[in-house]
């Protein structure tokens, strides 16, 4: 089956199960409930697959086993419910204006997955492309934007340099003025990036892979991972044992305890990563904006809140409890940007936790443990690669063979020493 | 905001502190033979990254300057020991 | 409107001789100091306050405090105001949001009539294709978004923030609030007792004769102890980790709010308990109101709510507020008692309440009361790591268990009279204290003090029970209604959302986005939860509570923001600069000289006479003892054992990875006496980074590290005039054979004396780099300047500065380097020596060599040399990259574009033609230079 093709929609709308304005008009009329989106399985003993994590990676490789490769005898197994890690707790922006090579042309593909998906799969992710804006406040980072965009013009991708007085056009409340602590001098600016709504990418993942014949597991735990000689032979969770050749680490926060169960040490370590939203108030933010001098951005979502995101916790840990240190240099450094919004009130705050690695660049291949795959390490950037990151991992498991959307972030490249070069770019990036 | 009692200071804000993770022992060098990468790797890029109990190395770079080991809980950010690098408890 | 303002109630909090006015919509109203803006507006007869978010519904007073989610209005500049909480000032200009075009006549209100097709999640169902038009789509939905609007204008307010360190606080004033502040202040605890209305009291306030009468006496002995420190109007928002406590203080005085950070030693949590809603057809009609607001209203503000009303109870608290009614003249037609087997079914009206339909019957009516039970706030418990319990007869979650230094009192742990609330908290406080008591002292002990610790009396006493009374499991009728007032969600909604597989609770709060607006589930969990465990047939104790995230109220970013504080680092002649009209440049925490004016023509005077900058955020490093040396060999690539006195040397650092991470020159003073200078960005992390070598891993070496950037400030004077010029402010013997290039003196200039004088050449030219005391530095200068007029002295600033040492071909860190830039492909292997035993990234910098450097450094030449391609323009093989420039400028010397840039290994020998994509696309060509340097490439002139 070709990449892409609507097929799902297809399916749908055989079943009963296709959504449009006019499903919902008829159910509207006639009340009464619609399908379920995704259903209850027991454990099956054996699948050919088993995915641990169902946040968006999980499904999104789930996903695409089943339509790309026809491999749907999958089983996605959640500790929680679907999303409910750095899926549900990520600031949903989506972009391809990376630093190297490798990223943009990564990240790019993503960003096509994107553009499609409500249509592919028959569910509005509601993506808003409304213009990703990365501000420089000191000719250090506009350099470094005019390299970012360099980078990105060569692959075709919409990212340019623009000046304080284009950055006051896009952004009628940007203090643009100079006077600021940390002067504005101009921005990467790149059209194509934007918003989309985070939950929903997670459920349409989940709804395709479910109607392809993957069975979903939620409230279940991998308690184990179990390995004969150098291969993986099956999966121990909470509600009992199954057998499966293939095994895939699709985790965020808990990457390295699940890699430790099979003996692959990673080169990463967990931090949390917070976010807060405000009140609603009307529009007036179309942009998403980042500044990676003051470690903030903001994007304002449909239903008029401001989302806002800053850099990783100062130290490691795995607690998803939050600071007050964040939202205080979070609101002072929002306010440098946009001083007029001092009586907009922060309604919740909360984290997620990165799987950092040493280079900000994920990893997504096979293991030195046969049958043991990761697609883990995505730092702050997992919520923009999921689409991209299924399809290349579900390749990759399908094929055996590594893609070349994926070779630069292989596992020993830390051995290596052939790291990527996203850091440059990466302190605060979203 | 962490509260870390400091030997030296008492107990002080978690933002006086910088952090550099879980203790790792730097490998010897002498006659680190190029096969002998991938210990040296593990050195620069692998992390102790499991959940509870952990040594880890901060330093008090807006108080008294000290190097500390601090056993932390890694979910609970509780902290059980604050020792100065050298000093045994 | 009719005048609904009552004659004067025992207990009313308003001034009838202070009537203030203010306008609603554009209409003026009065009200009274102590009034609320809604209660104000009721008073004057105001039914209607705000319109739904999706079906723009008319909605009026629901709890007539902080939660209410229909009074949620404009007031001047502010969006999102709590009217139901916020007193009424003079002057106000308060108005409708989500409006258009005006509150009685709402264009949008003809989504009621399609109401059934936007039930929850429909846009995730529609406006999926065509694909073009979902630009278009997004517009209408953004323009649903609910709230006020930011008014562009910048304000002047002020807020600002303090760090208090009390042994107790306590999270609300209700009886068992203050009974726990009374006991823990009189345990000789510091106490800061925190209560979110404007005055103490809880639900005392708005109670009986007798329930004022104990508050009066508990209020005295509150505000007679000096030990109590009593917050109003302010709010406990959050509780993190180490107790550490957020206090949001709004309307201090003198400034808008105040942002408290305590560090608790015990936090008592007394927030007592939420009042649910009920759920049922037309339960958002104007006109329906919980026993609170009717409570609320009549005793502490006098209002009437109605005319004739109903009561639906399931306790005694809707007895009580039938009462009230009645008291207030208010026609009670019924009092229906669900625990008598009394059923609400539906309420009606068009636009607010006309009838309530019960057990069959209808009963006309503008007022219906409900009184079904509440909801535990157990925020500040979870944030605690405590997980609620669900306690099916009492019909609510109460707490969980606790880590010691946070305690729990009042009504969320259970009710009683107002006797046995203050017994338990007073038990609570007491305890809170002694355990407060007990850190202190630890404290105490750890914190280096002449003063001997005191002691206190830390055992605790034991507590007397209160328990949840037994209340009826009642959340939803046999109708459905609106759970979720501010996201216009219905129980409907929640079923049906749970039946299409949303069937945990977060997914379905997620999907159907209940509890995630302006309330967050403070009002409407309880209800929530009930209902989404009736659709999946799980108890409400398997289904649980979603979780409350901080802050327990919301927080204006100004508060959080506090006042500016953002620190900046001057040298000492930043005011002469300035006054000579200098370009700031903003450089990391500094702000420094960009340029005078005409950075080219600084550039000529300093090759033709001479020059001085201000280069003082160099980093600095005073280095002394035997050790010295060792530590030099380890932290840089190059050798350090044979450095002579008098003599300095450039080095580079690598990280143990081997990437470049600064570079700098040492100069060695005086026996077993150095002084570093690193770059100006990198002298902080070069400081630590020391640092840690030498506690962690070679304490074994003798080196004492003072760091001395701001105590020295430091002026290079270069060009060909500099040693004449230096030589007329000091007796240093200067001669250029025995004070040659790279070497250092000590001695007075312009009378200051322990000058350290170095000769680099960073610039390329003669150049002396003189540190010097900071607080004489301006006089240096100024001697500068004076001495050198006839020799065409002239400042010159950073830009300058950049452009010789390009012409020069010297590397910038961080500049002409990246992330992953290791030594060897810096183009200067003479300053690595792989020969030393040991030193940073030593093991790295080996392979690098035999591997071969992947990329290289060097200068580059554009083969039309008036072409400058910006910084960052990349250097490409047809689509791929194999390269970028890293510097250029157009060089004011040679009268032609310079660069440097990073190219690709096969790229590196001198005469290679590269393409160089400009930013417009546009391909040219330059050629790899042999040398770094474009400009005296011997280094004939930094040697004259």
């Amino acid at each position: 089956m070709r990449q892409g093709e609507p097929t799902l929609a297809k399916q749908a709308g055989r079943t009963g199960r296709k959504f449009s304005a006019l499903s919902l008009i008829r159910k509207g009329m006639r009340g009464g409930d619609w399908p379920r989106v995704w259903r209850h399985h027991d454990l099956a003993p054996t699948y050919d697959v088993v995915i641990v994590g169902g946040g968006l990676h999980g499904l999104a490789t789930a996903h695409y086993l089943a339509q790309n490769h026809g491999i749907t005898n999958v089983a996605v197994i959640e500790k929680s419910y679907i999303g409910s890690g750095g899926s549900g707790r990520n600031t949903a922006i989506i972009r391809s204006n990376y630093l190297t090579p490798e990223g943009v042309a990564f990240y790019n593909r993503s960003v096509h997955l994107f553009e499609r998906l409500s249509q592919d799969l028959n569910f509005n992710v509601m993506f808003e492309q409304r213009g990703h804006m990365t501000l420089a406040h000191s000719d250090a980072s506009l350099r470094t934007m005019r390299w970012r965009a360099e980078v990105n013009k060569l692959q075709g991708i919409d990212s340019e340099v623009i000046t304080p007085e284009e950055i006051q056009k896009l952004v009628p409340l940007m203090d643009v003025s100079g006077q600021a602590r940390y002067p504005i001098l101009g921005a990467l600016w790149h059209p194509p990036g934007g918003i989309a709504r985070h939950d929903a990418v997670v459920w349409t993942y989940a709804r395709s892979a479910d109607a392809q014949g993957v069975h979903l597991h939620m409230n279940t735990e991998v308690t184990g991972i179990d390995v004969k000689g150098d291969k993986v032979v099956g999966v121990r969770t909470s509600r009992g044992d199954v057998s499966a050749p293939i095994v895939i680490n699709c985790t965020a926060g808990w990457s390295s305890i699940i890699s430790d169960m099979v003996g692959v040490k990673m080169p990463i370590h967990t931090r949390p990563l917070q976010a807060a939203v405000t009140e609603p108030v009307k529009s007036f933010l179309d942009p998403v904006i980042v500044s990676g001098s003051l470690h903030v951005y903001v994007s304002q979502t449909a239903r008029g809140e401001l989302v806002f995101g800053a850099a990783t916790d100062p130290f490691a840990s795995y607690s998803t409890r939050g600071s007050l240190e964040f939202i205080e240099s979070l609101a002072g450094h929002v306010l440098q940007l946009m001083p007029s919004l001092a009586k907009l009130r922060l309604l919740r705050q909360w984290a997620g936790l990165c799987d950092m690695t040493p280079d900000f660049s994920p990893i997504i291949g096979p293991t030195p443990v046969d049958g043991f795959y990761v697609d883990v390490g995505w730092g702050t950037y997992g919520f923009k690669a999921g689409p991209v990151a299924g399809e290349q991992t579900a390749e990759a498991v399908a094929t055996g063979r590594i893609p070349k959307l994926i070779e630069a972030f292989q596992l020993d490249r830390f051995e290596k020493g052939t790291l990527t070069g996203e850091k440059g770019a990466a302190a605060v990036g979203h | 905001m962490l509260l870390i009692e400091c030997p030296h200071c008492g107990p002080r804000n978690s933002s006086e502190f910088s952090y550099s993770g879980p203790i790792k022992p730097r490998p010897s060098i002498e006659g680190l033979a190029p096969e002998d990468r991938a210990e040296w790797r593990r050195y620069l890029y692998e992390e102790d990254n499991h959940a509870g109990f952990a040594t880890e190395r901060w330093f008090h770079v807006s108080g008294c300057r000290k190097f500390l080991n601090i056993e932390r809980h890694s979910v609970t950010n509780e902290i059980t020991s604050v020792l100065t690098v050298g000093e045994v408890s | 409107m009719t005048e609904m303002r009552l004659p004067p109630q025992p207990g009313e909090i308003i001034d009838r001789n202070a009537p203030l006015s203010f306008t609603w919509n554009g209409k003026p109203l009065t009200g009274y100091e102590g009034d609320t803006i809604v209660s104000a507006m009721a008073a004057s007869g105001v039914k209607v306050f705000s319109r739904s978010l999706k079906y723009h519904r008319k909605r009026g007073i629901l709890t007539a405090n902080y939660l209410d989610p229909n009074t949620i209005l404009q007031v001047n500049d502010e969006p999102n105001v709590r009217a139901g909480h916020r007193r009424l000032e003079a002057g106000m200009n308060v108005s409708s949001q989500n409006t258009w075009p005006s509150l009685e006549f709402d264009i949008k209100s003809a989504n009621q009539a399609v109401g059934r097709f936007l039930a929850p999640g429909f846009y995730y169902k529609t406006f999926i294709s065509p694909r073009p038009l979902w630009p278009a789509y997004q517009r209408v939905l953004r323009r649903f978004s609910h709230g006020g609007r930011i008014d562009d204008r910048v304000s002047d307010d002020h807020y600002d923030k303090r760090y208090a360190h009390p042994d107790v606080v306590v999270a609300g004033a209700g009886p068992a609030g203050m009974a726990a502040a009374i006991a823990a202040a009189e345990a000789g605890a510091n106490v800061i007792l925190v209560e979110e209305e404007y005055a103490i009291g809880g639900h005392l306030r708005y109670g009986s004769a007798d329930d004022l009468a104990a508050l009066a006496e508990l209020s005295a002995r509150v505000q007679a102890n000096t030990n109590i420190e009593l917050l109003t109007n302010s709010v406990v928002g959050a509780r993190y980790d180490g107790n550490w406590i957020m206090i949001n203080q709004r309307d201090p005085g003198h400034v808008r709010e105040r942002l408290i950070k305590a560090r608790a030693k015990t936090l008592v949590v007394a927030a007592g308990t939420i009042e649910r809603p009920y759920v049922f057809e037309g339960n958002d009609l104007p006109g329906v109101m919980v026993s609170g607001a009717v409570r609320r209203l009549v005793n502490l503000y006098a209002v009437k709510p109605g005319e004739r009303a109903v009561v639906f109870t399931a306790n005694t608290e809707g007895e009580s507020a039938a009462a009230d009614l009645a008291g207030a003249g208010v026609e009670v037609a019924e009092i229906v008692d669900a625990r008598a087997g009394g059923d609400l079914v539906r309420a009606k009206g068009r636009t607010k309440l006309s009838t309530v339909e019960v057990g069959g019957r209808s009963i006309d009516a503008d007022l219906l009361v409900t009184s079904v039970g509440w909801t535990t706030p157990t925020s500040l418990l979870n944030m605690a790591g405590s997980r609620p319990v669900y306690s099916e007869g009492a019909a609510r979650f109460l707490p969980g268990d606790l880590p010691d230094e946070v305690l729990v009192t009042g009504g969320m742990v259970g009710d009683g009279t107002t006797e046995q609330l203050v017994a338990h908290g007073s038990a609570i406080g007491a305890n809170a204290a002694a355990r407060a008591m007990k850190i202190r002292a630890r404290w105490q002990r750890l914190t280096p003090s002449a003063l001997p610790p005191e002691t206190a009396d830390t055992a605790e006493g034991s507590v007397p029970d209160l328990k949840p009374e037994a209340h009826m499991e009642l959340y939803r009728a046999s109708t459905h209604g609106f759970v979720d007032y501010s996201e216009d969600i219905k129980s409907k909604d929640l079923i049906s959302a749970a039946n299409e597989g949303y069937d945990l609770m977060e997914l379905n709060k997620r999907y159907t986005t209940v509890t995630m607006g302006p309330m967050q589930g403070k009002l409407e969990v309880g209800n929530a939860v009930a209902i989404h465990a009736e659709a999946t047939g799980r108890s409400i104790a398997d289904t649980g509570t979603t979780t409350w995230r901080p802050p327990y109220a919301p927080t204006s970013l100004g508060a959080l923001s506090g006042a500016e504080m953002n620190p900046v680092r001057y040298s000492p002649m930043h005011r002469w600069h300035v006054a000579k009209g200098a370009t700031a440049l903003v450089a990391g925490m500094w702000i420094r000289p960009e340029h005078y004016g005409d950075p080219a023509g600084e550039v000529r005077n300093v090759r033709n006479n001479v020059g001085i900058i201000d280069v003082s955020p160099l980093g600095k490093l005073d280095l002394r003892g035997e050790g010295v040396p060792k530590l030099l060999n380890f932290v840089y690539t190059n050798k350090w054992s044979r450095l002579p006195v008098g003599s300095v040397r450039y080095g580079v650092m690598c990280a143990e990875d081997g990437v470049v991470m600064d570079d700098g020159v040492v100069g060695h003073l005086g026996e077993d006496r150095y002084l570093m200078t690193t770059t100006s960005g990198g002298a902080g992390g070069v400081w630590n980074w020391i640092d840690d070598w030498l506690q962690t891993a070679h304490p074994e070496w003798d080196v004492t590290m003072t760091a001395v950037t701001d105590g020295f400030a430091s002026i290079n004077i270069a060009g060909p005039k500099s040693r004449e010029l230096l030589s007329r402010l000091t007796e240093v013997d200067l001669d250029k054979e025995t004070f040659g290039y790279m070497k250092v003196r000590e001695g007075a200039v312009a009378g200051i004396e322990d000058c350290v004088i170095w000769r680099i050449g960073f610039t390329g030219e003669l150049s002396y780099e003189v540190h010097v005391k900071a607080g004489y530095a301006l006089h240096l200068w100024e001697a500068l300047m004076e001495a050198g007029q006839d020799l065409g002295v002239a400042p010159f600033g950073v830009e300058a500065q950049r452009i010789m040492r390009l012409e020069k071909g010297h590397f910038i860190v961080g500049q002409d380097t990246d992330g992953l830039t290791k030594g060897f492909s810096l183009g200067i292997d003479w300053a690595i020596k792989l020969d030393k035993d040991d030193f940073a990234g030593k093991p790295e910098l080996e392979w690098q060599l035999a591997d071969g450097a992947r990329s290289r450094i060097v200068a580059l030449q554009p083969v039309d040399p008036t072409v400058v391609p910006k910084e960052a323009s990349q250097i490409t093989e047809g689509t791929e990259i194999v390269g970028r420039i890293t510097s250029s400028r157009m060089s004011p010397t040679l009268n032609k574009s310079i660069c440097l840039g990073v190219v690709a290994d096969h790229l590196k020998d001198p005469g290679t033609i590269v393409d160089v994509r400009l930013t417009d696309g546009e391909i040219i060509k330059a050629t790899v230079m042999e040398h770094h340097a474009h400009f005296d490439p011997q280094g004939e002139r930094l040697r004259g």
